[in-house]
């Protein structure tokens, strides 16, 4: 049989201001229909230039070497004609970021037809017969054919753009990054609907992500990218659970399983932690929400409970998670602790006292208790170097002492040795990990006693992710800094927290010890988050497949 | 501030300037622009000031240009080029002041508008809105009428129609930077509002404003011409105001070219230069323009 998808000796070079940059070398592939191949790679291992290679989207700049065969046919010998047929009718695209690749302007139903009308001489009533069909296929109600993006939320657009791929009944369906912007439950049900589409209809699938555990449920075999190269390929199961390459053990570590006791207070760091000391279970309470409740008003007046009642206690030297899906309340419950929303009702207290409304007593406050955003590259202020951002705060609270001191012991603190090496540069020169060690610091800066970290992990690469939770750890067991760690990732919670809170449609419907809510949960929402961690267990029905 | 950080700006200073120097119009535009000012404010030692009175100029009545007199005489006996080199003087500083005054205003509005939105936003933006909407020659006009005539109530009928489209500029790039995360962060590390305008907004908007604001100096300058030839002016020698006496006194009916050319050439160069220096430095500041223009 003609393999589906046939990569040979594939090479992509982008011409740039600095020389030549190699994104792609000598990548060899084949996809058999019926199959679901996963890519594995972090941002820059030239995964997505493979995906924009196959079916030559790729930008003028860049040259490419090696043969691309599409169903046995070369794509580099195509007529144009040829190529824009094969597009969306042979092969489609699910492009990551549903949020912006579809059109704001339009509704969806109008964009799922687009490649109809392209691509087919269907009629209007065809079309529309086909749009339902395909919104059905994707467990979506024909009635959203008539929403506008921003009515829908980012699984259902996720789906929309799953229905736009399948359109014209493409025999190859390449998926990038299709779940990385979404929460679990909805990360498992995308999964899912993928991979019955490929078992009911025989389409191939080329699945890519940085994230090692959803390839292990959606794939059957498993190719890891490295630098533009293929470091590792093979059985989905082999891959994930008897790694050869190194870089692909550090993605395995970097995604725990939840329950693994060997992954449990243990990030996947290069640096040793510090043993644990005496801790003495009686800490004193720093940061505590009581019966919190904040309200927004949408377009229609009607006001919206963001957080409907939350209490929450953070003691001196224990790092708390705060978990729940998109949408939870999580965020806001956060900015609420910091004094960046104002509650509708309830007390937020620091150290036994309720947290003051005025300004001067805010910034005071907020000398005690520190923010770590979830984007460090946009977080940053691109025009201010290392040291600058770092003294921010120290200059707005006008800490005594030199300047400079205070900046080089914050990087430290925050690991980035030596600090000297660091003082001048500007964000867009550090890597992703190195920026959010950068906000860390500029917290650490001002002497906190609690960190609030808005999904700090979420927008790095797996190899840093556990770096940057072993630092949040070392600190924690050096100097007792409390954290509050919002999080839609279970496994992040496994790896360092204490506590954990469970957040469901504003309401904290959990909290425990992490070993008590995530082995025997409790209420059924955990119950269903953890039953939507995608897990390569040996007796998955999916790795039948 | 810090030493690296003074290193930092005159590196990016210096890259600014080579990035400047490759545009060939912006490098004309700012050559010229400064020779003009060079001579602006140097002219009191150059010109004899006495050519520009009417009692005691030597010439005759719109004499063509000749040897003692190379671009002729206006109606009163005076030297045509001596009025056009000594007219700069009042139309760059009506142009450079006028420009002030609105970018001044208009970033103050601007900022403060996006920064503290709700109701001060609603009220200043419907302020910006009537401005935007007020015929702005007319509004100068009246402004004419009921203050006394000078050159700077021209600055100020000049300054206040123009700061309208300032402060929308400047209050959607203030918008656009107050949405980064950056600014979040600020806040939560206790920034106020001076800390956060002050570090963070005005150093992201002023290289818009300034690049701007070179394309208001020509806008002003155009205006105070318009203004001067309708007659509204007040009675030093300007660009526009020559032209204003050369219609009234019939240099047009006379065939007098070289009395009505050299003010309308020089409005043209000096307006063209501001433009071309604006455009460039643009193109600086987004180098994603360079292409497509």
């Amino acid at each position: 049989m003609t393999p589906l998808l046939e990569l040979q000796d594939l090479g992509v070079t982008y011409r740039t201001g600095e020389g030549d940059l190699q994104a792609v070398r000598g990548v060899d592939l084949t996809l058999q229909p019926g199959e679901t191949l996963g890519i594995a790679g972090e941002s820059g291992s030239g995964k997505s230039t493979v995906v924009a290679g196959v079916l030559r989207l790729l930008p003028k700049s860049a040259t490419v070497t090696g043969r691309v065969l599409l169903d046995g046919e070369d794509v580099a010998a195509m007529r144009w004609g040829r190529l824009r047929a094969a597009r969306w009718s042979e092969a489609s695209v699910v492009f990551q970021g549903a949020m912006h690749a579809l059109n704001p302007v339009q509704r969806v139903g109008r964009q799922i037809a687009e490649p109809l009308r392209l691509h087919t001489g269907a009629s209007a009533t065809e079309i529309d017969t086909r749009v339902r069909e395909l919104l059905e296929q994707v467990d979506l109600p024909p009635a959203k054919a008539r929403a506008y993006p921003h009515e829908l939320s980012g699984g259902q657009k996720q789906r929309v753009m799953i229905a736009m791929a399948l359109a014209c009944d493409p025999r190859l369906v390449i998926a990038d990054e299709p779940t990385t912007a979404l929460d679990v439950i909805v990360q498992a049900q995308v999964l899912d609907l993928l991979g019955r589409l490929v078992a009911e209809r025989g389409i191939g699938l080329v699945f890519i992500t940085h994230d090692l555990s959803v390839l292990a449920s959606a794939c059957s075999r498993i190719a890891v990218m490295y630098q533009g190269r293929i470091v590792e390929t093979g059985d989905a199961k082999d891959v994930i659970t008897a790694p050869h390459h190194e870089h692909t053990r550090a993605l395995a570590a970097a995604f725990p399983e939840v329950g693994d006791p060997a992954s449990r207070y243990a990030p996947a760091t290069s640096e040793p932690l510090p043993p644990e000391g005496e801790r003495d279970p009686q800490q004193p309470v720093l940061l505590s929400a009581r019966n919190l409740r904040v309200h927004f008003r949408d377009r229609t007046g009607t006001a919206v409970a963001a957080v409907d009642g939350v209490d929450l206690d953070v003691q001196r030297d224990e790092i708390v998670a705060l978990v729940g899906q998109s949408g939870s309340g999580k965020t806001t419950l956060a900015r609420t602790l910091l004094g960046l929303q104002q509650p509708t009702s309830g007390e937020v207290h620091h150290d036994g006292r309720p947290v003051p409304a005025s300004a001067s007593g805010l910034r005071d406050y907020r000398r005690h208790v520190q923010l770590v955003l979830q984007d460090p590259s946009s977080a940053l202020n691109p025009r201010h170097t290392v040291y600058e951002s770092v003294a921010e705060g120290p200059r707005i609270h006008r800490l005594g002492g030199n300047e400079r001191d205070i900046v080089v012991a914050a990087l430290e603190a925050a690991e980035l040795r030596p600090a000297e090496r660091y003082l001048t540069r500007l964000p867009h020169e550090l890597s992703g990990g190195q920026r959010q060690r950068v906000v860390i610091a500029g917290a650490l800066a001002l002497n906190p006693s609690v960190l609030v970290a808005d999904e700090p992990v979420a927008s790095l690469d797996a190899s840093v992710r556990g770096e940057i939770l072993g630092l949040l750890l070392r600190l924690r067991r050096q100097l007792g800094l409390a954290a509050l760690v919002i999080t839609h990732d279970l496994g992040l919670a496994w790896n360092i927290a204490d506590r954990v809170a469970v957040m469901f449609r504003g309401e904290l419907v959990e909290v425990g010890p992490v070993e008590q809510v995530l082995l025997e949960p409790h209420h059924e929402y955990t119950k269903k988050l953890l039953a939507a961690l995608p897990s390569p267990g040996p007796d998955d029905a999916r790795y039948a497949g | 501030m810090s030493a690296p950080v003074w290193a930092r700006r005159r590196a990016a200073a210096a890259q600014g300037w080579r990035r400047f120097r490759t545009n060939r119009g912006g490098l004309f535009g700012a050559a010229f622009i400064a020779l003009l000012v060079a001579f602006s404010l140097l002219a009191p030692l150059l010109i004899d000031q006495d050519g520009l009175d009417v009692v005691s100029a030597t010439g005759g009545s719109l004499e063509p240009p000749s040897g003692e007199y190379w671009l002729g005489t206006d109606e009163s006996g005076r030297s045509v080029l001596l009025l056009t080199l000594w007219g700069a003087r009042v139309s760059l500083l009506v142009g450079f002041a006028a420009t002030l005054l609105s970018v001044v205003v208009g970033t103050l509005v601007g900022v403060v508008s996006a920064h503290f939105g709700g109701w001060i936003s609603a009220v200043l933006m419907r302020i910006t809105d009537f401005f935007l909407v007020l015929p702005a020659l007319v509004l100068a006009a009246v402004l004419m009428a009921v203050l006394p005539k000078s050159m700077w109530t021209v600055i100020m009928a000049i300054g206040i129609t123009s700061w309208p489209t300032t402060a929308r500029l400047v209050r959607a790039q203030t918008l656009a930077v107050e949405s980064r995360p950056y600014i979040e962060r600020s806040k939560a590390l206790g920034g106020g509002h001076t800390h956060i305008i002050g570090n963070h907004v005005l150093p992201s908007v002023l290289p818009l404003v300034f690049a701007n604001t070179t394309l208001v100096v020509g806008g002003s300058i155009i205006a105070e011409s318009t203004l001067a030839f309708l007659g509204m002016s007040g009675p030093e020698i300007s660009w526009g105001s020559m032209l204003d006496r050369a219609n009234q006194s019939g240099a047009v009916t006379a065939g007098a070219w070289w009395y009505l050319l050299p003010p309308g050439v020089a409005i043209v160069l000096v307006v063209l230069s501001f433009t071309l220096v604006g455009r460039a430095l643009e193109t600086v500041l987004d180098p994603r323009l360079k292409g497509d223009r």
